[in-house]
């Protein structure tokens, strides 16, 4: 782990920190990153699944922008 | 099968008795006609395979079965033919002058010298009738130009044009020159190759064996193959190993070799191919849905590295030219937001591309970013370049997008675990990314509500964890390690594992703080 860096901390820490004007503690960006684990994890399934009713072979931005809404509604706090 | 064990099989002497029989140049017309007659009758009782309900269809089916009604069928063929056709198995021989020559050989043998090959003038002079004439003594009917050892055979062949004047001798330069004459003697190897059934088959068979050609790719127990499957049938009666309806048609088998690229409407023309069709789907979907899952652990590994690298590239926002004449120097350094992609060795083809034609990209680019800040999405329309976007969230501060690479990793990734193997457009990559600022952005809302509620200046692990509850990701039968294991990589799951002993304290605060608030 040493000066290794799994995904950018300190940019995913300064997205939070931008947005909510807060500071964050030092591990919060942690399980910030795997709530957008998630966020992704969901998003994706449900474009893949768009895409598959679609009859689309790859995922494409209209179906990533059909199912943006539902999955940013489902990771609402 | 009771036929199979009552009759014995003359395996080596029916084919060619039975080829002898359906040779349609055969001496006798009643033969002919019989043998022909039984190859129709077999052709009509072997024509459906798949329909055997009567009783001796049922049994056509199995080699066995199949060899011991060749058997009958021989048998039957040889009472219909006339006695002698049937003790002479092959026709050619019969009409070669074999028998002629070998009694003729029988009767000069005791007077004539052996004769040399080389000697072909002095063998012709010898006629059947000086053969005869030579062999008076010891045969009683030259007078017919013939020698017979056996007069009562003599009533079929009566018929017959007399036979060709028989050379005696084989001169073997005369035979490559001209093969009628001197495929007399060769006669009985070529009928050795008529046993063999192929030729039996060329000379039937022809026209049908086309129709088949053009039903190769048909299935099984198809309709239209019963036709193919008669003629086959009859065409390889005399092979008892091999049934064709065994094998599925070439042309399945390459298809499913060739896998998922099949067009359907390429074979529309055959029902059958419809019906292989959905089979081969629904194989092809299970792989596809089968492989990535087991990749789904791997992939948060694998991820690490290339994750590691893009913090250094965002840290050198500007990289080319383009912006720098046009960038304001009194705004904050720009973030360039696909900084990343230009290290990367995935497919940026298209991205470099969005420099020459910014018009269509300014517009979307304009639609997303509104909603995060009027500023920057002026900002992007005004300068006409998509990618050097500055985010300003709402509180005046400005942020850098996630990694263009590292978003396209998870999402590839997690699209791979629900079934889609394509590579993510880079339009559709510019959605998630918009779609992941907007999560940021309500989640750094979201956050900033809890610390509130809790009276802290800072967000802390508590936060998220509420979060996440109120998301639903968290419940009793997932807990926030579970999914950390799922997903995170061990040296950030150690991360995780720390503020456990914290969280229970955090959580007592906001049920001691004001109540009414919770629900936020």
């Amino acid at each position: 782990m040493a000066g290794q860096k799994l995904y950018p901390r300190a940019t995913v820490k300064k997205i939070v920190k931008a947005h909510s004007n807060r500071n964050l503690t030092k591990n919060a960006d942690v399980m910030i990153f795997l709530d957008y684990m998630l966020f992704m994890q969901t998003l994706m399934k449900e474009a893949a699944v768009e895409a598959k009713k679609g009859g689309e072979r790859s995922v494409t931005a209209r179906s990533v922008k059909k199912v943006t809404a539902d999955a940013l509604a489902k990771f609402r706090g | 099968m009771t036929s199979t064990s009552r009759i014995p099989i003359p395996t080596t002497a029916t084919p060619t008795r039975y080829a002898s029989g359906a040779e349609p140049f055969s001496t006798t017309p009643t033969a002919a006609a019989a043998a022909i007659s039984i190859a129709a009758r077999r052709s009509i009782l072997l024509r459906t395979p798949g329909s055997q309900a009567r009783g001796r269809l049922s049994t056509a089916a199995t080699p066995h079965a199949r060899a011991a009604q060749r058997a009958i069928d021989s048998r039957r063929a040889a009472l219909l033919t006339p006695h002698r056709a049937r003790r002479r198995s092959v026709r050619e021989v019969r009409d070669s002058p074999r028998d002629f020559l070998l009694n003729l050989g029988r009767v000069l043998a005791r007077t004539t010298q052996p004769i040399t090959t080389s000697s072909s003038a002095s063998s012709t002079t010898s006629s059947p009738a000086a053969a005869g004439r030579d062999g008076d003594g010891s045969d009683d009917e030259p007078t017919l130009g013939r020698i017979r050892t056996r007069p009562g055979e003599d009533d079929d062949d009566d018929d017959e044009a007399l036979p060709k004047r028989p050379r005696l001798s084989l001169p073997i330069a005369d035979e490559d020159e001209d093969g009628s004459i001197g495929s007399d003697e060769l006669r009985p190897h070529r009928s050795v190759l008529i046993d063999d059934d192929n030729n039996f088959t060329m000379d039937m068979e022809l026209p049908r064996r086309e129709v088949a050609g053009g039903q190769d790719r048909f299935s099984l127990g198809s309709a239209r193959m019963s036709d193919y499957f008669a003629t086959h049938d009859m065409l390889h009666s005399e092979d008892v190993g091999v049934d064709s309806g065994f094998f599925p048609p070439r042309g399945m088998l390459e298809d499913a070799a060739a896998g998922m690229t099949i067009e359907v409407g390429e074979d529309l023309a055959s029902p059958e191919r419809l019906d292989v069709e959905p089979d081969q789907r629904n194989r092809d979907s299970d792989f596809a849905f089968e492989v990535p899952l087991g990749e789904v652990n791997e992939s948060t590994f694998v991820m690490a590295p290339e994750v590691q690298e893009s913090p250094d590239r965002t840290a050198a926002p500007i990289e080319d030219d383009e912006p720098i004449p046009e960038a304001d120097g009194g705004f904050a350094p720009l973030m360039d937001q696909r900084s990343d992609d230009f290290d990367i060795d995935q497919d940026l083809g298209p991205v470099p591309a969005l420099d020459d034609e910014p018009e269509p990209d300014m517009t979307r680019n304009t639609a997303w970013t509104e909603g995060e800040s009027m500023i920057s999405a002026m900002r992007s329309s005004i300068r006409g370049l998509p990618k050097k976007t500055i985010r300003i969230s709402k509180h005046g501060i400005e942020y850098p997008s996630l990694p263009a690479s590292m978003v396209k990793r998870l999402a590839q990734n997690f699209a791979k675990a629900s079934g889609i193997n394509g590579n993510i457009t880079p339009d559709a990559l510019r959605v998630i990314m918009q779609a992941s600022d907007w999560f940021f952005e309500q989640l750094g809302d979201d956050l900033a509500a809890y610390a509130d509620h809790a009276g802290r200046k800072t967000i802390d692990e508590s936060d998220v964890l509420t979060l996440m509850k109120r998301q639903r990701q968290i419940n009793p039968r997932t807990t926030l390690f579970s999914l950390a294991q799922r997903h995170l990589p061990r040296e950030l799951l150690q991360e995780v594992r720390m503020p456990p002993p914290i969280v229970p304290k955090k959580r007592r605060k906001p049920k001691g703080g004001t109540g009414d608030e919770n629900v936020t």
